[in-house]
C-alpha cells in the first residue's frame, strides 16, 4: 500500500477559516436592488463592487483605481476581448498570491497552451464517466446518513460536502485528511484580508501537492493527479509549478462554486414548488433548471480584468492601467436581456447565454463536471426523498453573501 | 454519435439544434458554418474543433 504525504495543519489548529471567510464578506442577503441601481448609472461606475457591501478592505487591491463594469453587453465585451482586458495583472495580487501560477493568472500564449491541456482532462466525454464512478458513491453515502429520518438540512448535510468529497475521491486522498484539506483550501483565500493564515495555507498545500505529484509520477494510478501529470496536448505536458497551482485552486474553483450552485438550484426549486413538481415529473428539464439557477444566483458575482491599453467601454474612456471589476451578477440580471430578471423561472425564453461560467478564453474549465455533479445530485434527491419539500417548522432559506452566495441552511422534510 | 467539439472548452456543436442564440438556425451543417465562426462559449476559431465520438 502506497503511503501518501501528510498534509500539515495550520500552526493554530483552532483557527476557523470558514467563519473568518464568512465575516470578511459581510452579511448581505440581497445585493440585487443595489446592482440594479448601479446599472441605472451606466455601464461603467467608479469604485469596487466589494466596497458597496462591506467596509472590510481587500488589502490586495486597496487604493488601486478601479471601475465596476455593469450590464450584459459591457461585461461580455470585456470577457471576450482578452487582448485588451488581461488576467495576469488583474489577478497576480490576489489569486496569484493564493494559488501561484494557475491558468487564472495567465494570458495568451501561455494560457492558451496550458488551458488546452487541463481542458482535455475535463471535456464532457471524460467527466461524464466520473458521474457513475465518483459522484454517485459520494452522493449516496451522504444521503444514507439522513435518508431514514424524514428531514435534513441539505446545506449542512449535503451540498456543503459533496463537491469537496468528489474532489477527494478524484485525487484518491485519505479520507482522514479531508477536514484539514478543506480548511487549508478555504484559508488560502484569506490573504485578501491580510490574514497570515492565507500564506501559510498556500505554502503547506504547495508542499503537499509537490510530494503527491512526485509520488503519482513514480507510481501512476487512475486518480486525477496521475492523469494531469501525464496528459498531453500538442505533444506538451504541464510543468509542475502550473499543475501544483491548479491543484491548489481546484478546491475553491471546483468545490466551493459547485456547493453554492447546487444550493441555489435546490433553493430555487424548493421555493417554487410548481417548477419542482415539473422537474420531478420530467427530468429532461434538469439542464434548463441548472442554467436558470446559475443565472439567477450565480455562485460568483464579480471578477476582475486589467486594461493594458487605453480603451473604451460603452463610450466611456478607460485609461491604461485601470482595474476592471466585472459584476457578473449584473449581466445575469440585466432586464434588457432577461425578462423579469429577478424571478426564478426554468421555463423562461433563452435568447442569451448567462455569464455564470464567464465567457471567452477564461470560461470555467470545470463547467461540464459541475453540471454532471448537479444533475446527479438533483436526480438522487428527487428519487430517494419522496415529496421533498421545505420544512414548515424551520426558518425559510435565504441566500447570503455579495460575492460568493449560498444559503446557510436548507431545511427540508420528506416522506420516509 | 460523432459531434464537433471545441477542444478549448468542450462546447459541442449540434447541427440539428444549430446555435439560435448566435443566429445559427437549426439544421445548419458544420461545413456550412462561416469560416470566421467562433465557439460561442470561449471564442476559439473553427480550427480548434475536432470530430469526437460522444
Amino acid at each position: 500500500m502506497m503511503t501518501l504525504p501528510k498534509l500539515e495543519d495550520l500552526s493554530d489548529p483552532d483557527f476557523n477559516p470558514f467563519e473568518i471567510e464568512k465575516l470578511s464578506t459581510g452579511h448581505c442577503p440581497d445585493p440585487y436592488p443595489r446592482i440594479h441601481e448601479l446599472m441605472q448609472q451606466g455601464s461603467v461606475v467608479t469604485g469596487s463592487y466589494r466596497d458597496e457591501f462591506t467596509e472590510i478592505k481587500d488589502v490586495q487591491r486597496d487604493g488601486v483605481p478601479q471601475v465596476m463594469v455593469l450590464g450584459y453587453d459591457a461585461v461580455m465585451h470585456v470577457l471576450t476581448h482578452p487582448e485588451i482586458f488581461t488576467n495576469r495583472e488583474a489577478f497576480m495580487p490576489s489569486l496569484g498570491q493564493a494559488f501561484g501560477e494557475s491558468v487564472s493568472v495567465m494570458d495568451a500564449p501561455d494560457h492558451t497552451r496550458y488551458r488546452k491541456i487541463f481542458q482535455k482532462a475535463f471535456l464532457p466525454q471524460v467527466v461524464s464517466k466520473w458521474g457513475e464512478t465518483v459522484v454517485d458513491p459520494v452522493v449516496n453515502s451522504l444521503m444514507d446518513v439522513f435518508i431514514h429520518t424524514g428531514k435534513a438540512d441539505l446545506v449542512d448535510q449535503f451540498t456543503h460536502h459533496y463537491p469537496f468529497q468528489v474532489i477527494y475521491a478524484q485525487l484518491e486522498l485519505e479520507p482522514e485528511q479531508a477536514p484539514v484539506f478543506h480548511k487549508l483550501a478555504i484559508a488560502q483565500l484569506l490573504s485578501a484580508i491580510g490574514a497570515p493564515q492565507g500564506a501559510e495555507a498556500t505554502k503547506k498545500l504547495g508542499v503537499f501537492f509537490g510530494q503527491l505529484l512526485k509520488l503519482r509520477r513514480e507510481n501512476p494510478g487512475t486518480d486525477l493527479v496521475s492523469h494531469l501529470a501525464t496528459v498531453e496536448a500538442d505533444g506538451e505536458r504541464l510543468p509542475d509549478i502550473v499543475l501544483i497551482s491548479f491543484l491548489r485552486q481546484l478546491m475553491n474553483a471546483g468545490g466551493d462554486t459547485t456547493f453554492r450552485g447546487t444550493s441555489a438550484l435546490l433553493l430555487g426549486l424548493l421555493t417554487h414548488t410548481d417548477q419542482l413538481d415539473a422537474v420531478r415529473a420530467d427530468r429532461s428539464l434538469i439542464p434548463q433548471a441548472i442554467d436558470e439557477a446559475l443565472r439567477w444566483e450565480g455562485p460568483v458575482s464579480s471578477t476582475y480584468r486589467y486594461a493594458i491599453c487605453d480603451t473604451e467601454i460603452d463610450g466611456v474612456t478607460i485609461p491604461k492601467g485601470t482595474f476592471i471589476n466585472l459584476v457578473l451578477a449584473s449581466a445575469n440580471r440585466d432586464p434588457r436581456k432577461f425578462a423579469n430578471p429577478d424571478s426564478f423561472d426554468i421555463f423562461r425564453e433563452r435568447k442569451f447565454r448567462s455569464a455564470a461560467f464567464a465567457s471567452g478564453p477564461h470560461l470555467c474549465i470545470g463547467q461540464h463536471l459541475a453540471k454532471v455533479e448537479m444533475t446527479r445530485a438533483l436526480n438522487a434527491l428527487l428519487d430517494k426523498l419522496p415529496n421533498m419539500r421545505l420544512d414548515p417548522d424551520m426558518p425559510p432559506p435565504q441566500m447570503i453573501g455579495h460575492i460568493l452566495r449560498a444559503p446557510e441552511h436548507l431545511w427540508i422534510k420528506f416522506d420516509s | 454519435m460523432m459531434q464537433w467539439m471545441c477542444m478549448d472548452c468542450g462546447y459541442a456543436y449540434d447541427p440539428a439544434k444549430g446555435d439560435p442564440m448566435g443566429d445559427i438556425p437549426p439544421g445548419t451543417a458544420w461545413e456550412d458554418l462561416p469560416e470566421d465562426w467562433k465557439c460561442p462559449d470561449c471564442g476559439s476559431p473553427k480550427s480548434e474543433f475536432e470530430l469526437i465520438e460522444m
